[in-house]
């Protein structure tokens, strides 16, 4: 008599796609995953608690490291939080040199996430022109704040270094450059049939199931929700400058393909916009007192990061280290739709709605 | 079909480009100024106050102070000073907060060794650690005001 | 050699034959050798970096020094995989692919055997590495292993129909299966070289080609970010080497194949250029067709395995089929 049975498979910890330590235990049946489990917690390095013996200064190097491929947006929505909570006034040119940061850092989390989602798929040339022109902006952090990838760059009332002599040219030659090679991905990647035939129609949901879970970032857009906060709840200056905001139809994985190549031209943009705007001289650090002590209260504020909204909840209990600290943090949450979508998936459509979701795990884990 | 020629065109025009990696160990990196690398401390410059102690996120560094040995003078000399770099994260809080400069970065990176023993730097290497020191330590913050 | 071949077998012979061997065997590794380092170079160069170039001048040695590691590796062999077959798998991989070499033609006089079947021989030996494929996948006992191993047996299957059909319409023109004979019918020119009349069936026979190769974009089996290295992922040092240097001796063995089934063999493309000896006008074609075979790797992404079985057997096969019979119409109609 033959039989089948259901084969039990673990895809990770080491896995070369999973972005990260992070496991799946799939039931298979053939091919076709009938249940996927995930496990996470591998990275795990106690973030949040350790922050209750950290004063906010401290805690800035700690929140570069848990979103490691986007460190700027991290510093910057634990600095906003905290901004909030007392109220303070940041100078125009600090504001300045924070959005064109985060733009910047936008960029190079779209490329990273661009050159390993093709590595999954096959390809293997694209990562290596997406980190060539990555190079470039972490050469512009580099000089601008000293590392690479852990930045440490903001502070509460402003940020800590101010732009060295030419840095302001370089972005904005940096610019067209990057448009060109936008252009050289597509030729590349972007009208390749076997490539459009693996993302076309993988891995699709509709609107109300995104808002169900709590998606957020192109995760949502994709599905024809326009939520950006950066025009929807306006921080910083953004509400100054003039940039759209893409939207999909489909649900499926290319149109998050299309959504994030999209997302790095109207970054462009901004960052064109805000090198012209830059003014000429000014403070970088507004007045704050040497040590920080928020008022009793809870505050929460979200900012857009690449991977969707990043939220800071703090409760002060009126000291200079916080009474509890959390992180919304959008890959943790983004992640709650695996289990559904795989359903009825094949192997090899795994890894591709794996990487269109877009995780790191440092954030899953904080 | 055409999408994927174009991308066979792509690749090959690259074969001609130039390389753009870097020829690391034969050919040392340049770190631009701001690079914060391994710490280089001046004992004579430091005055005990313990600021980098308690600013330090992961708690790296350790020092002890002895009574001035000139007996004219107040305040205390720098007798001891420790920095862990097992868990040193080079996140330059210290170089912020130390009110004389005594202990700033350099563009050093290289600390790689077969055993962690050797990780645990004291005062003595850090003050030999001289070369290629940031000029540029504190653009922004005012010396002991608003940070 | 054709000459030898044809006298009765004394010892003597018989020694000459196996030096001939062994000197084909010296030769072939040799290729190996230098063709991963040649496609480790081009894929460099693709992605805007040099390549290995650190062992030896120019990065020469740094296929020596791999198969150096490889061979002092410790030889582990997982303790619930089937012993026996565990060990065979490799060995059938790589003997159907060194063994097809006999009967392939390097130029006007240099060739092993003149086998009439030539072209049948090759298409039947090559399908015996399926079964070490599929042993090999099993005998792991590595789940991983046994998807890899049981994609592999349907891609390779599936493929080695469009590869010989696409052959078909070659055979009927040079009215024969010898490969001699099919390179003589196509002495004189680049305009007389196979691929032209028979366009359809070389696009689909390199397709499938690529496909048997186990090459990206069809290197599903071997997918090395789903399913990490699938059909060998528990062999290590050198049982690993075997199947690598089966994949690469494949290669070799193929691109001779397209070299002298579509692009003439020993033939100059132009006719007064016939003074340069044949062999160098092989190596030229057979570098080019690797050449290309590695730039395919460094551009595509890797295809799915539903969308392999449909190309297969819903695109390739019907345009084989084709080629069949508009060949046939024409050679009706030409020759009366």
């Amino acid at each position: 008599m033959i039989r089948t049975e259901e084969l039990l498979l673990n895809v990770g910890p080491q896995h070369p796609s999973t972005h990260g330590v992070f496991r799946i235990i799939v039931k298979l049946d053939g091919e076709v995953i009938t249940e996927a489990i995930p496990v996470m917690g591998y990275l795990h390095r106690g973030t949040e608690k350790l922050a209750e013996n950290l004063t906010f200064t401290q805690i800035i190097p700690y929140t570069d490291r848990m979103d490691y491929v986007s460190a700027m947006t991290n510093n910057y929505c634990l600095v906003h939080a905290v901004e909030k909570l007392m109220g303070l006034e940041i100078p125009e040119r600090a504001e300045f040199l924070r959005l064109i940061v985060m733009e910047l850092q936008r960029v190079a989390s779209h490329l990273v996430w661009w050159g390993t989602y093709l590595l999954d798929i096959g390809a293997m040339s694209p990562f290596l022109y997406a980190f060539r022109d990555r190079e470039i902006i972490i050469n512009l952090f580099n000089e601008l704040c000293g590392a690479r990838l852990t930045y440490n760059y903001m502070r509460v009332g402003g940020v800590k270094w101010d732009a060295p002599e030419g840095w302001i040219d370089k972005v904005r030659r940096f610019i067209p450059y990057m448009k060109e090679k936008l252009e050289e991905y597509q030729n590349l990647v972007g009208g390749n049939e076997i490539f459009l035939a693996r993302v076309k129609g993988v891995g699709s949901y509709d609107a109300k199931t995104a808002i169900a879970y709590g998606l957020s970032g192109a995760n949502l857009r994709c599905t024809g929700v326009k939520r950006d906060l950066r025009k929807d709840e306006p921080y910083g200056i953004y509400d100054r400058f003039e940039f759209d905001v893409p939207v999909g139809t489909n649900g499926d994985c290319y149109d998050r393909y299309l959504l994030r190549i999209e997302e790095i031209r109207q970054s462009l943009r901004i960052l064109e916009q805000a090198v012209e705007q830059f003014p000429e001289e000014g403070e970088i650090m507004g007045k704050v007192s040497r040590v920080l002590r928020p008022p009793v209260g809870e505050v929460y504020t979200a900012i857009e990061s690449p991977r969707g909204e990043i939220g800071c909840y703090i409760v002060s209990n009126g000291k200079d280290k916080p009474y509890r600290l959390k992180f919304r943090r959008p890959s943790f949450v983004n992640l709650q739709i695996l289990p559904k979508l795989l359903v009825g998936e094949t192997m090899t459509n795994l890894i591709t709605i794996l990487g269109g979701i877009d995780i790191v795990v440092g954030e899953v884990d904080c | 079909m055409k999408g994927i020629i174009k991308g066979l065109g792509v690749t090959f025009k690259s074969m001609t480009k130039k390389n753009v990696t870097y020829a690391y160990p034969d050919v040392p990196i340049e770190m631009p100024d701001r690079f914060r690398g391994i710490q280089y401390f001046e004992p004579d410059k430091c005055i005990v106050c313990n600021q980098c102690v308690r600013i330090c996120p992961t708690e790296c560094i350790t020092l002890t102070g002895k009574p001035n040995p000139d007996p004219e003078k107040k305040g205390k000399v720098i007798d001891t000073y420790d920095i862990n770099f097992e868990i040193c994260i080079l996140c330059d809080l210290c170089t912020e907060v130390c009110p004389t400069e005594a202990i700033v970065m350099t563009n050093n990176f290289e600390l790689s060794t077969y055993s962690r023993d050797d990780l645990f730097k004291n005062k003595e290497w850090l003050y030999a650690n001289n070369t290629k020191i940031r000029k540029e330590n504190n653009a922004a913050t005012p010396k002991g005001g608003a940070k | 050699m054709g000459d030898l071949l044809k006298e009765s077998l004394t010892w003597g012979h018989f020694l000459i034959f196996v030096l001939a061997a062994v000197v084909m065997l010296l030769i072939v590794l040799g290729f190996v050798t230098y063709t991963i380092l040649f496609e480790r170079k081009v894929l460099g160069w693709m992605q805007l970096r040099p390549g290995p170039n650190r062992v030896g001048p120019w990065g020469m040695l740094q296929t020596v020094a791999d198969v150096l590691k490889l061979l002092i590796k410790e030889d582990t062999i997982p303790q619930k995989a089937d012993r026996p077959l565990f060990i065979l798998a490799p060995v059938l991989v790589f003997v159907p692919s060194f063994a097809v070499i006999a009967t392939l033609p390097f130029s006007k006089s240099l060739y092993n055997a003149d086998l009439n079947v030539g072209l049948l021989y090759y298409a039947a030996l090559s399908s015996i590495s399926t079964i070490g494929v599929v042993l090999g996948g099993w005998a792991s006992n590595n789940k991983y292993a046994l998807l890899g191993g049981m994609r592999s047996a349907a891609q390779m299957i599936s493929y080695e129909i469009p590869l010989v059909i696409s052959v078909v319409g070659v055979i009927m023109m040079s009215g024969s299966l010898n490969l001699r004979t099919i390179v003589d019918g196509q002495l004189g020119g680049i305009w007389h070289w196979n691929f032209l009349p028979q366009i359809i069936g070389f696009v689909v026979f390199v397709i499938a080609a690529v496909s048997e190769l186990n090459r990206t974009p069809f290197d599903l089996a071997e997918a090395e970010s789903e399913l990490v290295a699938g059909y060998f992922v528990e062999y290590s040092g050198f049982r690993w080497a075997f199947f690598m240097l089966a994949e690469y001796v494949y290669m070799f063995a193929m691109s001779t194949l397209i070299t002298v089934l579509f692009l003439g063999g020993w033939d100059a493309p132009l006719p007064f250029l016939n003074f340069i000896p044949g062999l160098v006008w092989f190596a030229l074609k057979f570098l080019l067709v690797v050449f290309f075979l590695i730039w395919l790797r460094g551009t595509m992404p890797r295809i799915r395995i539903d969308q392999l079985m449909g190309l297969g057997w819903k695109v390739l096969l019907p345009l084989a089929l084709v080629n069949i019979l508009v060949t046939a119409a024409y050679l009706g109609i030409i020759n009366g």
